[in-house]
């Protein structure tokens, strides 16, 4: 069980961007037998907790190459990297929030 | 290593080479001198380059560390005599009536100028090529 | 509430103690050719220490949001650095000179490059951090 899981973890963590709303196929097929829905529910924040986790790691990586910088020692096009990459996946971030967002609005407006 | 360490290195080698066009500039306009400085025929000079490393303090090299400057360590003169010219009636005649002139072969000091020159010419190529590099790595945020 | 954070602020200083710099290397080379002039320079890691210093010893909360550097009449009590404070420090002469002046001119322009290149760099990536925020903070329109 360990090592499906594991192998799982090591494809995802190749992109963080695509994190994002993927099913973690082993973890799901482990639990999904009991009780579907509580699973699915459980996956999907965990992943978006985990990708909000990613994007601030990279805001912080961007801010440590920043320092650098301004301390004179700093790597130029390392940095540049860094921000582009923090960049990037901010804008992600918001796209997906504005689309929960948009989402749970939906949602609430069909009634019961 | 620094990210802008070549920067320095290529601005200690235009600095040496400057010293070395204004040494042989100066063997040159005094390729006829007979009464120097010292009251001796002039005595050309040249350079010593010596490595450099560049980092905290410019000091002896050491080498596989980091990226080595260059500097003048000393400028030697030369004291070896030119050639003797018989002419009495000269200011600077010796007692049996020849002038000593400076040993210095003009044509050697111009291609000594000529190659400083140009060495001169490719440090500079070099800092425009590292200041493109960063301003390029820079761009990456446009 | 803090909507900076503490790297900006400190991007900020050092593109304030950038500029400070490159007006003292302008000077040197302004004054290459000037007898006796002795050359300085700005000790660009010494004076970002003796900034985070200050704000460590100011309750390490957070640096000065308006810049204090070099501005007239800038004083200590806001947690910035006075001008005169900066550890401005004479450059070691390169070798003998005829007239006491041991400007470095080629190495003061690798020098102002690398600091031109430096403040690019601090001003990209401050730019860079605000466009994040302005981004996130126009609810993603801009």
């Amino acid at each position: 069980m360990n090592l499906r899981i594991d192998s799982g973890q090591a494809s995802i963590d190749t992109s963080s961007a695509s994190r994002i709303g993927q099913i973690d196929r082993p973890d799901r097929s482990d639990r999904s037998i009991a009780n579907p829905d509580a699973a699915t529910a459980g996956q999907f924040s965990g992943e978006l907790g985990k990708a909000i986790g990613e994007i601030d790691k990279l805001q912080v990586a961007a801010d440590t190459q920043a320092d650098a910088v301004a301390h004179g020692a700093g790597n130029i096009h390392e940095m540049a990297l860094a921000l582009e990459k923090a960049d990037v996946a901010m804008r992600l971030a918001m796209r997906v929030r504005n689309k929960l967002v948009d989402t749970y609005n939906e949602i609430m407006r069909m009634g019961i | 290593m620094d990210f802008l360490t070549a920067l320095h290195v290529s601005g200690s080698a235009l600095s040496a080479e400057r010293t070395r066009v204004n040494l042989a500039s100066s063997n040159l306009a005094n390729a006829e001198t007979t009464r120097g400085p010292n009251g001796k025929p002039y005595q050309r000079l040249d350079p010593v380059f010596e490595s450099m490393r560049i980092g905290a303090q410019d000091e002896a090299p050491t080498v596989g560390q980091s990226p080595l400057g260059v500097r003048v360590s000393q400028i030697v003169s030369d004291p070896s005599q030119g050639k003797k010219v018989y002419s009495p009636g000269h200011p600077d005649a010796d007692a049996d009536g020849f002038v000593t002139f400076p040993k210095v072969n003009p044509i050697s000091e111009i291609v000594n100028l000529l190659s400083a020159s140009r060495a001169f010419e490719a440090n500079a190529t070099a800092v425009e090529t590292l200041k493109q590099m960063a301003s390029r790595g820079l761009d990456i945020t446009k | 509430m803090k909507i900076f954070d503490s790297t900006l602020a400190r991007l900020e200083r050092s593109l304030d103690v950038r500029l400070v710099r490159e007006n003292v290397l302008a000077a040197d080379v302004a004054n290459v050719d000037t007898p006796n002039f002795k050359p300085k320079d700005v000790d660009f890691a010494a004076t970002m220490a003796a900034i985070e210093g200050t704000a460590q010893s100011s309750g390490g909360v957070s640096l000065p949001t308006e810049p204090t550097l070099g501005t007239a009449g800038s004083d200590t009590a806001s947690g910035g650095i006075a001008a005169r404070d900066l550890p401005i420090v004479d450059v070691p002469a390169g070798g003998a000179s005829f007239d006491g002046n041991t400007v470095d001119l080629d190495r003061t322009m690798v020098s102002m490059a690398e600091n031109a290149l430096q403040y690019g760099a601090s001003a990209r990536a401050a730019g860079k951090k605000l466009a994040i925020l302005k981004y996130v903070a126009s609810d993603g329109n801009a």
